[in-house]
């Protein structure tokens, strides 16, 4: 059993501080053992600019047992999947202490994407350009961002219009966006392949 | 976990690509539930995997009978001041679950309410210190107010963790506490019910939450995790005093030591978190080492050392730290501590 006393006082507190951390969390589910929670991507990195979106689910045993955190928002990132969104990083797994909470988990996850570890990576394809190729490695994390973690920005029925002048009908684009949580190019890939 | 399969990961790497982080720590972690089970949290008398519990020193020496000859000769030896030994559980935690079941034992045996005031006022600096070094309050309260209310009723606490192993875990329904309470042999003195109607006025939350709380895997942790936080507050506090000690375990900073070696759950004790918890809480600690380590001159002799906290001491005089003597023996086997009864 989750102790949720403890995560509505976490709740309540990240969003007492939110102004100055950037850092949002938010429920999905009534029973709190879903949640999302949203960092700005670190100034002066590729991610600059970016809203990063994560899911957050609480293990039974929390606050003992790590949160289980992954992004949503694709990442070009070496210690973050770009297939899954799965992070590699020690407090989320064999360094977790209860002393920790959901928001300093999620400022080590912002501390991730300013200092990589190539390393220890989580996708060895992006650390191996990370390594090998540092200036190919910044430019597409750029435009990762650019295309995923910033579409958002986008009002919906701007998307939904962009989406109609290719060509889709109305209603399978927004059941489209609705189905990938509003991410423009990944309705696109839903619409192209169906 | 399937990230790279199309990704050209080269063939060596091909079965590693599917072995994720988390099969990996799923893996570590079924690994430590088998381990684990082999010994209770704390070994306790209705443990029919165990003896007949605290066991005699015989039976440590049952288990190096085909081992070094220095050992069962120490072990010998131990036998002369030593009646019995209570095992923990190895899991990283044995130091911290070992202080606690010791320090309350005493509790109950001395009804020593002074002892019982003193530390209580401790625990309370140790909240302060905490506060002061930027935890956000809620992520230690808890366990500070459960571990006040274990204090005032160590009964409770002993009778709980030896009943932890038997209890059926993930049922918190009080009838099937009082159900189980009922067979326990003895039965308990004090209705479990009302323990917790005491304990939820206390830390003022509702009965199913006290519960949760107070059921055995959950308690066990809780406890486990107040003596981390206290421990990480100390060092904190005393970053001067610890750094040389630290530097000299890993090469981190006092910051980083506590991040990685003292709060995380599971992480090992080593003197450095002894001498913090036994300073913070003025409680003396004496550590006998069982090692292969022997004396060239004189033959073989057992080696202790006494943790004697620097601060305010129950029977103040300092100078006078010979007359302290320990109230709490542990054994210590190279990455592993127990409960030792003297005679």
């Amino acid at each position: 059993m989750v102790d949720f006393g403890r995560v509505q006082k976490e709740l309540q507190e990240c969003s007492r501080d939110m102004e100055a951390s950037g850092i949002k969390i938010a429920p999905v589910s009534d029973n709190l053992v879903h949640l999302s929670g949203t960092i700005p991507g670190p100034i002066g990195t590729p991610y600059e600019g970016g809203t990063f979106h994560l899911d957050i689910k609480l293990p039974d045993g929390y606050p003992f047992e790590p949160p289980k955190m992954h992004f949503v928002t694709k990442v070009w990132h070496p210690n973050i999947s770009s297939q899954s969104g799965a992070i590699c990083l020690d407090i989320l797994k064999d360094q977790w202490s209860p002393a920790l909470t959901l928001k300093t988990a999620l400022l080590s996850v912002q501390a991730l994407l300013s200092a990589p570890e190539p390393d220890d990576p989580q996708d060895a394809v992006v650390a191996q350009q990370y390594l090998r190729d540092y200036q190919t490695f910044q430019g597409t994390a750029r435009y990762w961002t650019e295309s995923f973690a910033k579409t958002s920005s986008l009002g919906v029925e701007e998307k939904v219009q962009k989406l109609m002048e290719m060509g889709f009908p109305e209603s399978l684009v927004r059941s489209a966006l609705e189905a990938v949580g509003g991410d423009e190019n990944m309705a696109l890939e839903k619409l192209c392949s169906s | 976990m399937q990230n790279h399969e199309e990704s050209g990961a080269s063939c060596e790497f091909e079965n590693w690509g599917n072995f994720g982080d988390e099969d990996i720590m799923n893996q570590q972690s079924e690994i430590r539930a088998e381990e684990a089970q082999k010994v209770p949290f704390v070994a306790d008398k209705f443990q029919k995997r165990c003896a007949a519990v605290p066991e005699p020193l015989s039976a440590l020496a049952s288990e190096y009978q085909s081992g070094s000859p220095i050992l069962l000769e120490k072990i010998k030896m131990l036998g002369e001041q030593y009646a019995a030994i209570r095992r923990t559980r190895g899991d990283g935690n044995c130091f911290f679950r070992s202080f606690m079941f010791s320090y309350l034992e005493h509790i109950l045996e001395s009804q020593d309410r002074a002892e019982v005031d003193r530390v209580k006022a401790n625990v309370e600096e140790c909240r302060k210190t905490l506060q002061s070094l930027g935890y956000a309050d809620f992520t230690f309260e808890d366990f500070f107010a459960l571990i006040v209310v274990t204090i005032i009723f160590p009964k409770f606490v002993i009778d709980l963790s030896l009943a932890s192993e038997l209890a059926f875990l993930g049922s918190y329904s009080l009838s099937s506490w009082k159900a189980f309470f009922k067979e326990m042999n003895p039965p308990l003195e004090v209705e479990i019910s009302q323990y917790l109607t005491m304990v939820s006025e206390f830390i003022n939350l509702n009965v199913s939450f006290c519960i949760h709380i107070l059921s055995p895997d959950t308690f066990g942790w809780s406890v486990v995790m107040f003596f981390r936080f206290v421990t990480s507050g100390e060092i904190r506090k005393r970053s001067e005093f610890f750094e040389p000690f630290v530097l000299g375990l890993t090469n981190a900073t006092v910051e980083q030591f506590c991040k990685s070696s003292v709060e995380p759950m599971g992480e090992e004790s080593d003197h450095v978190h002894i001498t913090a918890l036994s300073d913070a809480l003025s409680v003396p600690i004496r550590v006998v080492y069982l090692d292969r380590s022997s004396c060239d001159t004189a033959g073989v002799s057992v080696n202790h050392h006494d943790f004697i906290p620097s601060g305010n001491l129950p029977k103040a005089a300092s100078g006078s730290t010979e007359a302290i003597s320990p109230f709490i023996t542990l054994l210590y086997r190279p990455g592993h501590y127990d409960i030792l009864y003297p005679k």
